[in-house]
This record gives C-alpha cells, structure tokens and sequence, in this order.
C-alpha cells in the first residue's frame, strides 16, 4: 500500500522575481542537421564554420551575472552544442562556478575526448536525439547520412565514461510504428530514460504539421496513455512522454514526471548571437528578445524586462481558452508560453494541443474545471482527423 | 487533527475519480485542485463528519496490503493538509 498522498498544485506567488535557476544557453547558429521537426530552425552548417556562436566572453559575464540570481545550472544546446569552437572552455567555466551541466546533443560530435571532458562535471544530465531505429527512419527524419551510427557511437562514447544519456525520440507519422522498438533500443543503449517528444508547430515542425507529417492529437492522446500504461511498466527505464499535464496520469506526475511544464519562472535564453531571449524562440520572434549579454545588466533583464514581469503576474491566472479553464493550469503553466505566443502573438493564448484535443472531444473532463467544459460540438464526422 | 476528530469532506469539493483509481479533488470556492492516490480516494470517502479519524485508519488498514507502519501519520498529515486547504472540516462540537 501507499499511504494517502498525490499531486499537490504549485500555488506560486508568481509577480516577484525569482531565483534564476537555469540559463539554457543556444551556443550555435549553425547546426550539423537538418531536421524536419527542429522548432529552432537553425541554419545548416556541416563543418560548424559558417554561422555564429556565443563567446567565451558572453557565455561568461551570463553565468557571473546570473550567480548572484539565484543561477544554479546551465543548459547547452543549439543548433548544435558541440559545434562550439571551444566546447572544452565552456565546460571548464561550468565546472569552475559549481553549475550542473546539461547538454541536448546529436551526438554527432560527441568523441570519446569530448565524452570524457563532459564526464569531469559531476552534476551533470545529457540528452541524445535518436529519431528512428534504424538509418533509414533517423536520416529521414535528420537529413545527413550517417548520423545513426554517429548517435549510437556517441551512447557508447558516454557510457565508456560512465554518463548514461537520456535518448530523446520526437514522434512523426514515419517512426511512430517504431515505439515499442524504440523503448527495447534504448534498453540495449543504456540510456537511463526515454522521452518520446511531440513535434511542436514553429519553425520546421510547422511545416511538418502542414503537411500531415504529425500523428493527429487522438493518436498522440492514445500512444502516451500506451506510454505510460502499458510500456513504462514493462521496463527498467524512465519513459516520459511529453504531453500536457492534463493528459498524464496522475501517478505519472506524482513519481516525478515533470515533462511538459513551461519552465518561464526560472529561465532564460541565452542565444548565440549573445542576446538575452524567452527561450530559443527569441530565434524566432524578435520581440521576445529582452537584451544583450554584456551591454544589459542580467539582473535588470531578470528583474525588470516588462514581458517577464506580466508573465510572472499573469500566470497562470490570464490563460485563455481551454488552458483558462483546466485544473492542471499552475503546474503545466500553458505548457509552453513561446510555443503559444509563436503561434498566437499571445502570451495568455492556449496551448495548441489541448485546443485541438478539446475541439475533437478528447480533452479529460476530469481535468476540468466544473461547468466549464464548452457546449457539445456538432459532430462532422472527421474528428479522427482532427489534428 | 485528533484521532477523536471527525473530520468531513468538503461538500462542495469535487471528487474526480480516474482510470487508475487516483482521482482529482477540486475546491471551486478557491479553484484549488489536488491530485490524489487510491489511499487518500479512500480517506475522502470515509470523512463523512461521523466517523473518528482513528476509525478511518481502521478502516484503510483494512482495506488496503501491506500497510505500513506510518499510516496513521500519514492519514492524519493527509486530512490535516487537507483541512488546511479549505478541503475539509471538523463537525461542530456538540453535534
């Protein structure tokens, strides 16, 4: 038996600052890949010698500035981490200042050299994306020949210094029949967990949503409740899939499945042109760019920036639309305040998954708030579509 | 909380049973919603303003395996966090 316990909402006293937890640092402009479903779209740049990337300088004065906030970690991701010209510089300065490291990486780059560097900080956590199991579906999805192997070479080149990786898995209508392989594959890498990754609707993966490269929401709904009931018990692995609060399973959240919670209390980007941003989407949307490393001061780019500060008052209480009236809204936050905003020019917009979830009846009444479910639409007969 | 007590549930929280015998409470006065495990399921339904809380850990002991030691702890943290939240209350005295 467990005694009684749950999830408890995350009641926040949102409008004041708080600490600065992670900067997730987008240290290249180029990338290696080409992925169909990259939300960043970065520029592919094969050799890491076209496009710009952070300076030693700017990732510096970010973490110095960032310390007295509250900054306890850094995120290194991209385009393509490892394609910073001085990897190792960076890691040293992770290292030096105490930080926990996380890295997102292909792994195209990552050699037994660069794996063991990684290995030097103790506090660390990395992620390798594996889109396929085999060449043909992870090329496909990719765009560079050879980058199966390279993956799976970099899975060993962690493991031979003992850093077992998170594989990260993004399902499309091309290898969403490889999920139960997936998870074996996995297995047999040593990863110490699986995350399966929706593609989310900006940059190339709005693309890849126009042109029905997605499972529809329903088949989403459907695989994570398989997901979560039928795979996750059946291995040694953490298995997560990343989908709103609203449709987890309650015990999936209460053993620690925090996926799919927007992060905005505690972050802010970084990215390689060495500005300040929301996220990575400063990439895409200009006005959620809120400063340059070095020229402002982080703290008044934390403290002071009037769209962190609306989001702090604002959430999650102005979120509209379904996200306004869902009982998961002060943990899930919206899910993803730059994926909204992409999309509607709106920070309080709803999430767009649990807009079509709803607009095809498969929203969980139980995650609503009383009454508040909308008028029973009339059936068209498509909703099997209904993406 | 005393094991004396009498604790009632809320009668205008909402319990939202699901498919894995975890369930949702929703308070609507504060738009507060707790997630909760089979065990606190449990506990709600026995907080009906006549039964002791002692009572209510009899009873989960006896309807739940493997129970551990800590459970009336664990029940009476549970009510008590609860009660703190506008979920529950106590009868009156006297009642």
């Amino acid at each position: 038996m467990t005694t009684p316990g749950g999830v408890n909402q995350q009641k926040t006293e949102a409008a004041a600052p708080r600490p600065l937890n992670t900067l997730y640092m987008y240290l290249t402009e180029g990338c290696n890949l080409a992925c169909r479903h990259c939300w960043l779209g970065p520029r592919f740049d094969a050799t890491g010698s076209h496009y710009p990337t952070l300076t030693v300088e700017a990732f510096e004065v970010a973490i110095l500035e960032g310390k007295p906030l509250g900054l306890s970690g850094v995120k290194l991701t991209g385009g393509e981490p490892l394609m910073h010209p001085q990897f190792n510089r960076l890691l040293e300065i992770i290292r030096r200042e105490d930080l926990k490291l996380v890295i997102e990486t292909n792994g195209i780059l990552c050699t037994p050299e660069i794996a063991a560097e990684i290995a030097k900080s103790t506090d660390r956590f990395v992620s390798v994306s594996i889109d396929g199991t085999d060449a043909a579906t992870h090329e496909w999805v990719r765009g560079v020949p050879g980058c199966f192997e390279a993956a799976r070479q970099a899975r060993r080149n962690l493991a031979a210094v003992k850093i077992r990786p998170q594989i990260i898995f993004t399902v499309m209508r091309k290898n969403v029949a490889q999920v139960d392989a997936m998870v074996r594959m996995a297995e047999e890498l040593g990863a110490s967990s699986l995350k399966f990754n929706v593609v989310q609707p900006t940059a190339r993966g709005e693309k890849l949503h126009e042109n029905d490269e997605t499972p529809a929401v329903g088949e989403l709904i459907d695989l994570g409740r398989r997901v979560e009931r039928e795979l996750a018990p059946k291995t040694r692995l953490k298995l997560f899939f990343h989908y709103p609060h609203a449709f987890k399973a309650l015990h999936t959240m209460a053993s620690g499945d925090g996926c799919s919670s927007c992060g905005i209390f505690g972050i802010l980007g970084v990215l390689a042109s060495g500005h300040y941003a929301l996220c990575g989407i400063g990439e895409q949307v200009s006005e959620l760019i809120f400063g340059e490393v070095g020229k402002d001061r982080l703290a008044t780019v934390w403290n002071e920036n009037g769209i962190l500060k609306s989001l702090r008052e604002g959430l999650p209480g102005r979120l509209e639309g379904i996200c306004g009236r869902c009982l998961m809204k002060d943990r899930c936050l919206g899910s993803c305040v730059a994926q909204n905003y992409y999309s509607a020019r709106n920070l309080w917009a709803p999430y767009w998954f649990c807009e079509q979830a709803e607009a095809a009846g498969l929203f969980p009444a139980s995650r609503l708030k009383p009454g508040s479910a909308r008028p029973e639409r009339i059936s068209t007969g498509n909703e099997a579509a209904s993406k | 909380m005393n094991p004396t007590d009498k604790p009632i549930a809320s009668p205008l929280v909402v319990l939202r049973e699901e498919f894995d015998d975890w369930a949702v409470l929703f308070n609507p006065d504060t738009a507060d919603a707790v997630g909760t495990n089979p065990v606190g399921v449990a506990v709600w339904k026995l907080m009906d303003g006549k039964t002791r809380l002692a009572d209510i850990v009899s009873k989960v002991k006896n309807s739940f395996e493997d129970v551990p030691d800590s459970v009336p702890q664990e029940i009476e943290a549970f009510v008590n966090s609860l009660s703190e939240n506008g979920f529950v209350g106590l009868e009156l005295p006297g009642k």
